[in-house]
């Protein structure tokens, strides 16, 4: 009995709470009434654009998306049966001002639409959970549903005149796609202000205006808006507190034509002048650039390479002539850096998102690089000499040859950005650019300092072993380090390409060899027809190469690894689920190390479901705009990286070392509710 | 090696904003009020002190789910409890909605058994506007040198429904925890959510 009584009581209450009895197909409560504005039968094959109507006591009003300075936008929670429903597509608001503040909403009367589309012929039914705020100068919240039930039958939905006359005249609000108008927005700001331009490709607009759709950044008051001749200029004020966000998003009004905006990242080409770095940075940068040269020369691409090319430095005594070849060496290196690094410098400027190993991102390089692993481990088994050897053995030291030495490692070198690179090589990103050279400068000396010091170093030289047999057997040991390496480069490619890439990589590797065997005939003629061959097949293949795209390049990772998307991780992240994110490239070899060591053990696996986090691959394997945008948001622009999100924004972010260990992924520590 | 590095970046970003208002990492704006027993209080009288600013009015929706769900009662208590002063701020008008004579203020705190140290009584708006208070509930917290390192909202959930403080993140809590034992607060601005001030 007195159970009865209580719960009497308790739907008593709960109804007095919500102000309706019953959830029907529209409901009053203070100050609002809600309802729908549906077909009275859907159409079976095609979208309906659906609404639900909020009429309010005069100058109330109800809010957009972002709110402005106080308030609270609807929220809409929709269970539909039989149906898919779209998020909720906001007309654009008014600007409302109460008091010294602005809200950004609608005053006496709105409709919320959503796109509905049936999933089969039965009849469609909707639920919606509601929860608003309708505000003058005070303001009462409420909460409610508005429910539905619907057939679906014939080609078009049969709405009453009167619905589609109040959803025609509210849906000219819903912005349409601003990529695809003529209108674009680039912004600038100061510390206090920010200013976006609007241009248009055709003729400017006689009126616009513009809303910010981030709550947070923007102050939603009137911004100022001045026009010259070829943009309009809209001036916001900053909120003094709120974090800068990485792209802004805006609804444009164009004389009432609304278009939507989103992604837009401030210009960096207005600003031409980068952050310059304090001296101290500068330096702590150089250091570490220096030791993750030198750290290069023990990666397993370069290191055959290198100590053939000091073991060869036993045969020659004469000091001067060994330091003219240290000098040369380094002197190729340094070249290759500064051209390469301002080939990088001007991609940057030309705004291509690039980073260090873009190279590899082609497949033609990746293939050329095959190409010249190939012959390299060729050479070394002794199958051919070269005429004049970059990897000459003989005594006699040709100053191309230490020049070509230098060149050659540094792109051998490109694949295995070791450790301390990272930091480096990222700020490079960032920095004005002569200071960037500087950086790649100082990358190219460390890798150079080893050898350049042996050849500059009696004591050292002299603590050499003697010459002898030993040299060749070591030499052609060293063959299977690149064909190795000749292995993982055509797995890149293949992740690349496709098979259509192996069997062209293959061809190439074919007739490239067959060309050095006939090339090795005493008769001209052959000798002539050999190089034509090695260029023909060369030529071929590399060209064709450019043109395959990997058909299924899906990487072959486990299903607990999800391939990367901004919304995935952003989506976990406001649920409270913790993130890690491994950005890798099948070219990276420290990347695969980790993957294989660490990253796709059981243990790691453990670590990961118990701490209940999302794992995410951003594969930069191909170029991959999106992905070089998250990296240079992290300030970097290499791979691996490897940051893990356990805060509920992108700003709280750990970045792991590069080379990991098991620990490492069982000491992260999830984001605790307090 | 890292830290240098990135604290050396974030120390050359443009810092300066020149509005008067309280911003996270700036030293507090001063303010001079009389609280509902009369007594006057400033900034400098908690000097030495966390110190949390809490604006309110007692019929907005938002602060009644605080007030209703018990929410800010206890985060009061658990502060107060820890020798942090909890200022209660009314901004709200004469005339307007939430305000409240000196009388009526303390009524209403002992009815919501509130805990905070004392009810600021700020009819004037002069003490809201040197903050930037925009909306009821607005909240701030002063370290014990004198500066701002929070500015914002409660928590992250803008709903008027109590069920969600449950699973919401409350930014006050964690910020007062973490600096209170040294740490970096992880969010030191939020957006303000809630009814605007009545000024």
């Amino acid at each position: 009995m007195r159970q009865i009584v209580l719960s009497t009581l308790y739907l008593l209450i709960a109804s007095l709470f919500s102000q309706l009895s019953f959830a029907g197909e529209s409901l009053k409560a203070d100050h609002i009434k809600i309802s729908w504005l549906i077909p009275n039968s859907f159409s079976e094959n095609t979208e309906t654009l659906i609404g639900i109507r909020f009429q309010m006591d005069e100058h109330w009003h109800v809010y957009w998306k972002n709110p402005g300075d106080s308030g609270a936008a609807p929220k809409f929670r929709i269970v539909a049966k039989n149906a898919s429903v779209s998020e909720v597509l906001w007309p654009y608001p008014s600007r409302l001002p109460i008091a010294h503040l602005t809200n950004l909403g609608y005053d006496d009367e709105t409709v919320y639409f959503f796109k509905i589309k049936p999933n089969s012929s039965s009849p469609i039914e909707l639920e919606a959970n509601l929860e608003w705020l309708v505000c003058k100068d005070e303001c009462v919240p409420g909460f409610g549903q508005v429910n539905f039930s619907r057939p679906v039958k014939g080609n078009s939905s049969n709405f009453t005149s009167e619905s589609l006359l109040i959803l025609k005249k509210f849906e000219k609000r819903i912005p349409s796609q601003g990529l695809n108008s003529p209108y674009r927005i680039e912004v600038s700001d100061t510390p206090a202000e920010l200013t976006a331009k609007v241009s248009s490709q055709t003729i400017l607009p006689e009126k616009i205006d513009l809303f910010p759709v981030d709550p947070d950044y923007l102050q939603p008051s009137q911004p100022k808006i001045s026009r010259n001749q070829v943009t309009y200029e809209v001036t916001f004020k900053k909120s003094s507190t709120a974090q800068k966000p990485d792209r802004f998003a805006f609804v444009l009004t164009a004389d009432s034509q609304p278009y939507d905006f989103s992604d837009i990242r401030l210009s960096v080409a207005s600003n031409n002048s980068k952050e310059s770095l304090s001296l101290a940075v500068l330096l702590v940068l150089l250091g570490s650039a220096l030791l993750g040269g030198i750290f290069l020369n023990l990666m397993p691409c370069v290191f055959p390479v290198i100590s053939i090319k000091a073991i060869s430095l036993l045969k020659n005594d004469n000091p001067k002539a060994r330091a003219r070849d240290g000098i040369l060496y380094t002197l190729g290196v340094l070249t290759t850096f500064a051209g390469l690094g301002a080939g990088f410098l001007i991609l940057r400027n030309l705004g291509s998102s690039v980073g260090w190993g873009f190279q590899l991102q082609s497949p033609s390089v990746v293939l050329s690089l095959i190409l010249l692993f190939w012959l390299m481990a060729l050479n070394f088994l002794g199958v051919f000499e070269f005429g004049t050897s970059v990897m000459n053995s003989s005594a006699s030291i040709r100053w191309q040859s230490s020049f070509g030495t230098g060149i050659l490692s540094v792109f051998i070198a490109a694949p295995c950005t070791g450790p301390f690179m990272g930091t480096a090589l990222g700020a490079t990103a960032t920095m004005p650019g002569y200071q960037a050279m500087i950086v790649f400068l100082a990358l190219g000396l460390g890798l150079a300092l080893p050898y350049l010091l042996l050849t500059l170093s009696h004591p050292l030289a002299r603590r050499m072993p003697k010459p002898g047999a030993w040299m060749e057997t070591l030499k052609q040991f060293f063959a299977f380090p690149l064909f190795a390496t000749v292995l993982w480069l055509l797995w890149v490619l293949g992740q690349q390409t496709g098979s259509q890439g192996w069997l062209v990589s293959g061809i190439a590797l074919l007739g490239v060899s067959f060309a050095i065997w006939l090339g090795q005939s005493k008769k001209k003629f052959w000798v002539l027809l050999a190089w034509l061959t090695a260029i023909i097949t060369i030529v071929y293949s590399v060209h064709k190469v450019r043109t395959f795209d990997a058909e299924g390049s899906q990487s072959s990772f486990s299903n607990d690894w999800q391939i990367y998307t901004e919304q995935k991780l952003t989506t976990a992240l406001k649920n409270g689920q913790p993130v890690f994110v491994d950005f890798t490239a099948a070219w990276c070899i420290t990347c695969q190390v980790n993957k294989k060591n660490v990253l796709e053990t059981a243990d790691a696996d453990i670590a990961f479901r118990t701490k209940n986090i999302l794992r995410l691959k951003a594969d930069w394997t191909k170029q991959d705009p999106l992905i070089t945008q998250a990296l240079s948001r992290l300030r970097r622009n290499s791979v691996p990286v490897y940051a893990f999100y356990s805060g509920k924004d992108l700003e709280s972010h750990e970045l792991l070392p590069q080379i990991l260990t098991i620990e490492m992924i069982e000491n992260l520590i999830p984001y605790k509710e307090e | 090696m890292k830290k240098i590095l990135i604290i050396s970046l974030m120390a050359l970003l443009p810092a300066a904003f020149a509005q008067a208002e309280a911003i996270p990492g700036k030293p507090a704006p001063a303010f001079d009020v009389k609280d509902a027993n009369g007594k006057a209080r400033s900034l400098a009288d908690s000097k030495g002190k966390w110190t949390v600013l809490e604006w309110t009015n007692k019929d907005c929706p938002y602060v009644k789910k605080h007030y209703e769900s018990n929410n800010m009662q206890s985060l009061q208590k658990t502060y107060t409890g820890k020798n942090v002063v909890w200022y209660s701020v009314i901004s709200s008008a004469k005339g307007n909605q939430g305000h409240l004579s000196a009388a009526d203020a303390l009524k209403n705190a002992n009815d919501k058994k509130s805990s905070a140290s004392a009810i600021l009584l700020d009819d004037s708006g002069a003490m809201g506007k040197a903050y930037g208070a925009k909306t009821t509930p607005h909240m701030y917290i002063i370290d014990p040198t004198g500066n701002i390192v929070y500015a914002g909202g409660i928590d992250n959930n803008d709903s008027a429904d109590q069920k969600v403080i449950s699973t919401s993140k409350n930014y006050v809590a964690a910020a007062l925890d973490a600096g209170m034992a040294g740490k970096k607060i992880e969010t030191s601005s939020a957006r303000p959510y809630g009814c605007s001030v009545k000024y």
